[in-house]
């Protein structure tokens, strides 16, 4: 196998699932930074996040208005859900939510199922054939997923950086004690974190569906290697996410190499496993799980 | 003169339990007064009862003319009384100048002047800024935790243990810093292990033993009293 087949068919297939789930374990970092728990709801949330973009494509919506209209209205809802569920047990051990979300999940799916149906769907029809530059062979798509990735973070570490919300949510995930001495309102704070959340989420399932096909179990099939993403990178860490999802995207299509082709979804969980046991900071210290 | 802080005959507790009996203490403008007593004696719990981090069941906590009795915290730091906790004071992960932004996030407008307040008390911080708070020694962390409770200009700091696990050199520095912050016009409350250095340093000072007031005076009376010392200053 020559250079060009292993980035062809191997590095860029996974550099592209990888900035997909480097999307959604941000999402998962940040919710567990701020608030404590793992969100197990998050892949169902990015599979209606990917058909509520599709009902605005059918619509007559171009996509690069349906995307942003798709992480407002997601972010929207999750909002809501953390409302109408989550913030009733702030107080109670972190399980009890961790649960909850498993049932908002299940709760999601139906609702998709409902509306959407069972069916595999598409954004648009008919095949698209890859671009060719040097001979490596790119699709429009995929280079939309990853100049995608790098906006969201570049501008998401700027805000987390720089302004002051974006440090008082640092602040927060730092030592929320002292966050609250300091006048911090922790409500604001976890509203922002479920708008950048969400709108990641939404991001994730829609450029999975783009670059796939949307079904009602995409997202659930995405949440485990979205957490050994967000495991593997130290949780808490944005960065540290980004590089997780990159890392497990590319194991998982390298993995065809050695491994049957039906194991690809078992790396995920590898990984998760090894990182937990060997290094449970992860790879840049993220917070002791 | 009038008092800035006046609790009179504070019971209360965490939960269901009181742990503070009827306790009284005061403390006037521009005062360093230090609250000593052995462990378990209610040091740090009278020092959170006025921080609204404690249910009080009697008695009532007046501050600067307002009975802050049951306030809640944000409200209290918004009136003008800042609180450092004895452990997990700094914010680990963000830079010295990011704690101190924190410690003003109520207020609105231009810093500068807070900065420049609190960088005049503490020079070795002006020059480590950028400097992970997490990073730094002991001395210099409880600076940073001081300098965060300093920038919404308070009329009252408290302090629960600040030399905790301090080497006397920094203990010795920690005092110094107390006093000149006191010279800017900021009463301090606070609570210490080291009674003997504490109580020679602080203006006055209360001694509570099992959540009740023991003796009260000024240092070097308290210092010179049979019984405080035989207490727990060894003789």
């Amino acid at each position: 196998m020559d250079m060009l087949e292993l980035l062809n068919f191997y590095i860029i297939p996974g550099l592209v699932l990888g900035s997909i789930y480097a999307l959604g374990a941000i999402g998962i970092t940040l919710i567990y930074a701020i608030l404590r728990y793992s969100h197990l709801a998050h892949g169902d949330l990015a599979t209606l996040g990917a058909f509520i973009a599709l009902a605005l494509v059918q619509a007559g919506a171009p996509l690069l208005v349906a995307l942003p209209a798709t992480m407002a209205l997601t972010a929207l809802i999750a909002i809501g859900i953390d409302k109408g569920f989550y913030a009733h047990l702030r107080d109670r051990p972190k399980i009890i939510t961790v649960m909850s979300s498993l049932g908002i999940a299940l709760m999601i799916r139906a609702v998709v199922q409902v509306v959407w149906g069972v069916d595999a769907e598409t954004y648009s029809r008919g095949i698209v054939r890859p671009e060719v530059y040097w001979g490596l062979r790119i699709k429009d798509r995929e280079l939309w997923t990853l100049a995608f990735l790098i906006a969201a973070v570049v501008v998401l570490q700027l805000f987390l950086a720089r302004s002051k919300w974006g440090k008082a949510m640092r602040a927060m995930s730092d030592n929320p004690n002292l966050a609250l001495l300091s006048g911090i309102d922790n409500r604001k704070v976890i509203m922002l974190t479920w708008i950048i959340a969400g709108g990641l989420c939404a991001a994730s399932g829609v450029f999975l569906g783009l670059n796939t096909e949307l079904k009602s179990m995409m997202g659930w099939g995405m949440l485990l290697p979205m957490f050994a993403a967000a495991v593997l990178g130290g949780v808490g860490r944005v960065e540290g996410a980004v590089l997780g999802g990159l890392i497990v995207g590319l194991a998982e299509e390298l993995s065809v190499l050695v491994l049957p082709g039906e194991y690809k979804a078992a790396m995920a969980f590898a990984i998760l496993l090894f990182m937990l046991l060997v290094r449970p900071t992860g790879l840049l210290r993220g917070k002791v799980l | 003169m009038s008092a800035l802080l006046t609790m009179s005959a504070v019971t209360g507790g965490y939960g269901d339990a009181d742990i503070l009996q009827q306790v009284s203490m005061h403390v006037d403008p521009r005062e360093i007064v230090v609250i000593v007593g052995p462990n378990g004696a209610g040091k740090s719990t009278a020092m959170k009862a006025v921080f609204g981090l404690l249910t009080v069941r009697g008695g009532s906590i007046v501050f600067d003319g307002d009975d802050i009795t049951r306030w809640s915290p944000d409200r209290i730091v918004q009136r003008g009384i800042s609180y450092v906790p004895q452990v997990d004071n700094i914010f680990r992960e963000m830079s010295i100048h990011e704690n101190l932004e924190m410690g003003a996030f109520l207020k609105k407008g231009d810093l500068s002047a807070a900065y420049d307040r609190v960088y005049t008390l503490f020079p070795d911080l002006k020059e480590r800024r950028k400097t992970l708070a997490g990073t730094l020694s002991g001395g210099q962390r409880q600076m940073v935790a001081m300098g965060r409770a300093l920038m919404l200009d308070p009329k009252l700091l408290l302090l629960d243990e600040p030399t905790a696990g301090l080497s006397p050199k920094y203990m010795e520095q920690i005092f110094q810093i107390c006093r000149n912050v006191r010279d800017t016009g900021v009463a301090i409350l606070l609570v210490e292990q080291h009674a003997k250095q504490a109580l020679a340093f602080a203006d006055r000072g209360y001694v509570l033993a099992s959540g009740q007031n023991r003796h009260e005076g000024t240092g070097a009376d308290l210092l010179a009293d049979r019984e405080v010392a035989e207490m727990f200053l060894g003789g």
